[in-house]
């Protein structure tokens, strides 16, 4: 037997689950508010004293934590080609449960240098060719970062023939450096997995203490790493599931936000139908994308530009003038469904593959880019805008196939993480995988679609 | 090892010929990157930059190469790369135009060796080393 008690820090609110392995299911649940100044352990003393006095028998071995407060893992990754290691070094730090603020291509110069400095990234990325490919530009661009005012993690994962040399100029320049296997070794093969545990050690060791979390150290024993990272765990696990415990099988997952909206797709198969040419970069099963521009808030004006619909009507325009200036304002419900219907409509259309149709000599022929999610069942809802809604389901349904030509499902069963229980068992989902995916499997609901 | 990048361009999607490209290739001890069929001629340069490739050997089998191809040496040196070897070979034309004439087309287009059909490609593997070796 042993007891865990799981914090899921949160940028507004800090939840925390009592579990026992011994059972399956969560003991308990309590949250409070996260405390927004310089240290995030009042809201999680505020959770734990809930829960001592709701249940006077509380106690526990370990302590795990993910956190997105204070911003979350604020990342830039650089990478040779657009299409290429770019966007190779972007699905890592997705992955890896980070939020891109920057991305650059081909040689930075001092203005894109300057650029990266005002970002103040937590960690880089530094990426660019094959194995044995490129090492003209990714050498230019560790020697640029040479110059950047402050030491930053660095994580250098391009070329391995140059990577002793560019490890002895981002020392000497006094940056953290840390080096994982390349993110494309070779030609249109993406290497995530070394990337993203480069990320979460780095996460684990500099980042918690950069944002003011050090005091954590005492209570927290083990794993803490990003709240995305935890997600993605527990979504693997619930998909593809164990030895002895079947998984729901293919799946997708969103989580609407006020700044940002995440689609995760979990799949088992990459094989193209017969007939069709995949290009591109093949791209991870287990895929976390992240969007920027699409949230309730912060981002809300930027959801208005972007669907036109929403855009005609003037009472939900004001509505968002108001909330983007009183983020803790009156909110209105009708107003956020449309709003969120809108952020997972375009977010999943971002996230899934597309075809292409070519008339050529020898008739039409069909290209296939990124991930064709058509036969996945299971669409599971994340984060209170989704599971709070009157009407879940009419957020959800947007992920369905509407256009022949973007690969999104063709017809699914909605699940809510009504109880916001994955992001905390994601932190077991490798410790005792067998109990995270049976309690997962307790606590999950399904809704009518 | 030197790397050379293969694969067919355009909208054609004669497989065979460019997969018996790569066998050879591998078989002479070249790294190989084939990028299959349906290939631009952005993915090309693309493929280069990435891998550091010294030679691109671009495969045409259905008559529309020159449109394909038409600015293709251009590109290479916008981006930087003229240096890189670029070869073409397959039924480059549709009829029967004097294969003169389709060589000179080609080579303006920016094509160091341009290979007629039925060319056999242990001869171009030699020509490949002669010229790496020159450049």
């Amino acid at each position: 037997m042993k007891r865990y008690c799981l914090m899921d820090v949160g940028s507004t609110f800090t939840k925390g689950c009592w579990v026992d392995t011994d059972h399956v299911g969560v003991l308990a649940w309590a949250s409070a508010p996260t405390t927004a100044s310089s240290d995030i352990n009042e809201g999680i003393q505020n959770v734990l004293n809930k829960l001592k006095t709701i249940y006077p028998d509380f106690n526990y071995e370990s302590m795990r934590l993910c956190s997105s407060a204070k911003g979350g893992l604020r990342m830039v990754a650089i990478g040779l080609v657009e299409d290429l290691t770019l966007k190779a070094a972007r699905m890592a730090c997705a992955n890896a449960g980070a939020k891109l603020v920057g991305a650059y291509s081909h040689k930075i110069n001092l203005q894109e240098l300057k650029e990266i400095e005002h970002l103040k990234p937590d960690i880089i990325l530094l990426s660019g060719g094959t194995d044995g490919g490129n090492e003209e530009v990714v050498l230019h661009n560790a020697k640029q970062l040479a110059k950047l005012n402050t030491a930053l993690p660095i994580l250098y994962a391009g070329n391995k023939s140059c990577q002793d040399e560019i490890q002895q100029i981002l020392n000497e320049a006094k940056h953290d450096v840390r080096i994982s296997a390349n993110v494309m070794p070779t030609y249109g093969v993406l290497n995530v997995e070394s990337a993203r545990d480069q990320i979460r050690a780095c996460f684990l060791e500099q980042i918690i203490e950069a944002k003011g979390l050090s005091a954590l150290s005492t209570i927290v024993q083990d794993i803490i790493m990003p709240t995305p990272a935890s997600v993605l765990d527990a979504l693997s696990l619930l998909a593809y599931g164990t030895k002895d415990e079947k998984g729901l099988g293919d799946l997708m997952a969103v989580d609407v936000g006020g700044a940002t909206t995440d689609v995760y797709s979990l799949t088992s198969n990459q094989a193209a139908p017969s007939g069709v040419q995949i290009k591109g970069l093949i791209e991870p099963l287990a895929k976390r994308s992240v969007e920027g521009d699409l949230g309730l808030r912060i981002s809300a004006k930027h959801v208005l530009d972007l669907d036109s619909e929403l855009h005609e009507n003037e009472d939900l325009c004001r509505y968002v003038d108001r909330i983007t200036q009183e983020i803790h304002g009156t909110s209105n419900s009708s107003f956020d469904i449309r709003l969120a219907s809108s952020c997972v409509k375009i977010a999943s259309r971002r996230h899934a593959g597309r075809l292409e149709q070519i008339y050529t000599p020898m008739g039409l022929e069909t290209i296939q880019y990124g991930k064709d999610l058509r036969t996945v069942k299971t669409l599971i809802g994340i984060g209170g805008p989704i599971v709070y809604a009157d009407e879940p389901s009419l957020i959800l349904s947007q992920v369905k196939q509407t256009e022949a030509d973007i690969l999104l499902p063709q017809s699914l069963e909605f699940i809510l993480d009504k109880q916001y229980v994955l992001s905390c068992l994601g932190l077991l989902a490798k410790t005792d995988p067998e109990w995270t995916l049976k309690t997962m499997k307790h606590h999950l609901e399904k809704i009518n679609g | 090892m030197e790397t050379v990048v293969i694969g067919v361009i355009g909208a054609d999607v004669h497989a065979v010929g460019n997969r018996i490209i790569e066998y050879a290739l591998k078989q002479a001890g070249f790294n190989v990157v084939n990028l299959g069929v349906m290939v631009s001629q952005q993915e090309f340069l693309d493929a280069v930059i990435e891998t550091n490739a010294k030679a691109v050997i671009v495969s045409s089998l259905y008559g529309h190469g020159e449109l394909d191809c038409r600015g293709m040496g251009d590109r290479f040196i916008e981006a930087g790369y003229g240096h890189v070897l670029l070869y073409i070979g397959g039924n480059l034309v549709i009829g029967k135009t004097d294969f003169s004439e389709v060589e000179v087309k080609f080579k303006a287009m920016g094509f160091h060796r341009v290979f007629p059909p039925n060319s056999d490609i242990n001869e171009g593997i030699e020509r490949l080393k002669e010229d790496l070796l020159k450049s």
